[in-house]
């Protein structure tokens, strides 16, 4: 598969945005604007149109400028085999609409002409300092983009566990027999190794890159990143009797106590977890070395990641803002949002697109020619 | 909805009860069979009462069966030591269409899922056991789908041929590309799974 990049986005009542376009450089582009301008929400907006998905938590009815009643977004891709059109309609209330080139599909995930898209804002740094679900999910989701084949490992563990633990429930309640556990333990056995396997083979390929990348982005001192697995099982032979041995604490606890889904991985700094102990700058140094390092793997399958970043170059130091830009420059298509131009080293360059945000609407400054 | 009156609205819920039919396509059915002149609505009917009359279950391997017995266990050509065990009458047709397999069927209705509620004993499984305690089987094909309760099932299957029935084989039916298809087109799921079981030329 080969890289596919974003030529332009257009936005149709999406959050402040009436009705606004913006054309995207194959590189580098910086959207300049006030606070409140609107950055944010050309970001999203081109998540939104690439994932059919938003990348903020809150409620997606607010997508929808107010007043109105359908957002949409398309986007323009050029892929090897030419150009291409992804469109997300979105009615609260209603199912999504996606479609590809006008053609109508279920879900963009397993469209091939659809970039993969990398995002960096403040409230990601849960991925760093929230719960280990955010983190579990955010790796299986790497895991599907990187290798399509294992894209339903999760889902397979996932299904097996909903089912063990309805068994457990049953069997709390009575209403069957515990025997039957032994079946339901095979099935979340095997589906669980599978994961596990993932997402070890994931981190053991990010963890290099990482550390390089968190040094290079300000965090000082020696960074790693570690699989915190739940389970040592090496098969699923292994991880079987470790359930086995837990049964009666599940059938107690009305729940499966044990397995890859309460796994973590774990962002630490001089050994300690940044979860607990990283100031905010580290932990957002450390999110930024994950998301690069996970580009780094993603552009040397063929897919570098569109990246979205978001309200970071105001917090770096000039010689930070330099790396990030550099690596953003190094290949690869990126969109960095910022306040002022001069946070964004080298954003008049040729190359480079200057976007300026105001009121609702998108303009595209004109280059100063040299 | 309120505006229709009430034979319509019955039968507008009757046809969103059918699988696949939504509130929509069951109002936009309704309203053709209305268009419909009696003698093309009713042979619907007729079919319908026909098929729940007329169709009732195996009583050796519970296919479909006009009379006590489906005709596949009726055929005296087919091998009754080989049983392929499958989740729905409509699996069959598949498997024969191939011309593959000459043995006899046994269809569960369904597969193991606590979420719904399903245990072995809601579905064909101590028949099954029983069927091939009697006697004369000599390996059983487990074709239930490859989901989490169809291998699950499987998994069920096999763990109580091995305690009741030793010396009978359990398979399982291989997973892998399509025949005929190209690589290029084959999801990369089936692909994966292909890759990992592949065999030695």
């Amino acid at each position: 598969m080969d890289a596919v990049r974003v030529t332009g986005v257009a936005l149709r009542n999406f959050r402040c945005y009436a009705r606004a376009e913006a054309r995207l450089a194959p590189g580098l582009t910086v959207v300049v604007g006030a606070n409140g301008a609107g950055k944010s929400n050309l970001l999203e907006a081109l998540y939104f149109g690439c994932t059919g998905r938003s990348s903020r938590t809150s409620s997606e009815r607010e997508l929808v400028r107010f007043g109105e009643r359908v957002a949409r977004v398309s986007v323009d891709v050029e892929a090897p085999d030419g150009g291409h059109r992804l469109e997300v309609g979105f009615e609260p209330g209603e199912a999504k609409v996606m479609r590809v080139d006008g053609a109508k599909v279920d879900s963009l995930a397993r469209v091939d002409v659809r970039p993969l898209v990398s995002v960096f804002m403040p409230d990601r740094l849960d991925l760093v300092k929230g719960p280990p679900a955010l983190r579990r999910a955010h790796l299986d989701r790497f895991v599907a983009a990187l290798w399509p084949a294992r894209g339903d490992t999760r889902q397979r563990y996932s299904r097996a566990l909903a089912q063990r633990n309805a068994l457990v429930a049953r069997v709390r309640a009575g209403a069957a027999s515990p025997s039957l556990l032994d079946t339901w333990d095979v099935e979340l056995a095997r589906a669980g190794i599978a994961l596990m396997a993932v997402r070890g083979e994931a981190l053991t390929s990010l963890s290099e890159p990482f550390s390089q990348l968190a040094a290079q982005l300000g965090l000082s001192g020696e960074a790693r990143l570690g699989y915190r697995p739940r389970s040592r099982a090496a098969t699923a032979d292994e991880l079987r009797a470790e359930l086995r041995e837990r049964r009666e604490e599940d059938l107690a606890r009305g729940f499966t106590t044990h397995g890859p889904h309460r796994d973590d991985l774990e962002l630490a700094r001089e050994g300690r977890p940044l979860r607990a102990y990283g100031s905010q700058g580290q932990q957002r140094a450390a999110l930024l070395a994950l998301l690069f390092a996970e580009r780094e793997l993603l552009a040397a399958r063929g897919r570098p990641p569109l990246m979205l970043l978001d309200d970071v170059m105001s917090e770096l130091d000039f010689p930070r803002r330099e790396r990030l830009i550099e690596l953003l420059r190094s290949g690869g298509q990126a969109v960095v949002a910022a306040t002022e131009p001069e946070h964004v080293p080298g954003c008049g360059d040729p190359d480079v697109a200057l976007l300026t945000v105001a009121e609702g609407a998108i303009a595209a400054r004109e280059q100063v020619s040299a | 909805m309120s505006s229709l009156s009430p034979p319509v609205n019955r039968l507008i819920t009757e046809l969103s009860r059918l699988p696949g039919v939504g509130q929509r396509t069951a109002q936009r059915l309704a309203f053709h069979i209305l268009r419909l002149p009696p003698e093309e609505a009713l042979p619907l009917a007729e079919a319908i009462r026909e098929v729940k009359e007329k169709v009732g279950q195996c009583e050796v391997c519970f296919n479909l069966a006009v009379g006590p017995r489906c005709r596949i266990c009726e055929d005296e050509r087919r091998d009754p030591s080989l049983i392929c065990v499958v989740e729905e009458p409509s699996d069959i047709l598949p498997i024969e269409r191939t011309n593959e397999f000459n043995g006899r069927y046994h269809v569960l209705g369904g597969a193991l899922s606590p979420i719904d509620g399903v245990d072995p004993e809601d579905i064909r499984i101590p028949e099954l056991l029983e069927r091939v305690a009697a006697g004369g089987v000599r390996e059983v094909v487990v074709a239930t789908n490859s989901t989490t309760t169809g291998e699950a099932t499987a998994l069920y299957i096999a763990e109580q041929m091995r305690e009741r029935s030793p010396n009978v084989a359990v398979t399982r039916l291989a997973s892998g590309l399509p025949v005929g298809a190209d690589l290029e087109y084959a999801d990369e799921i089936t692909l994966g799974r292909a890759l990992r079981a592949r065999r030695e030329l």
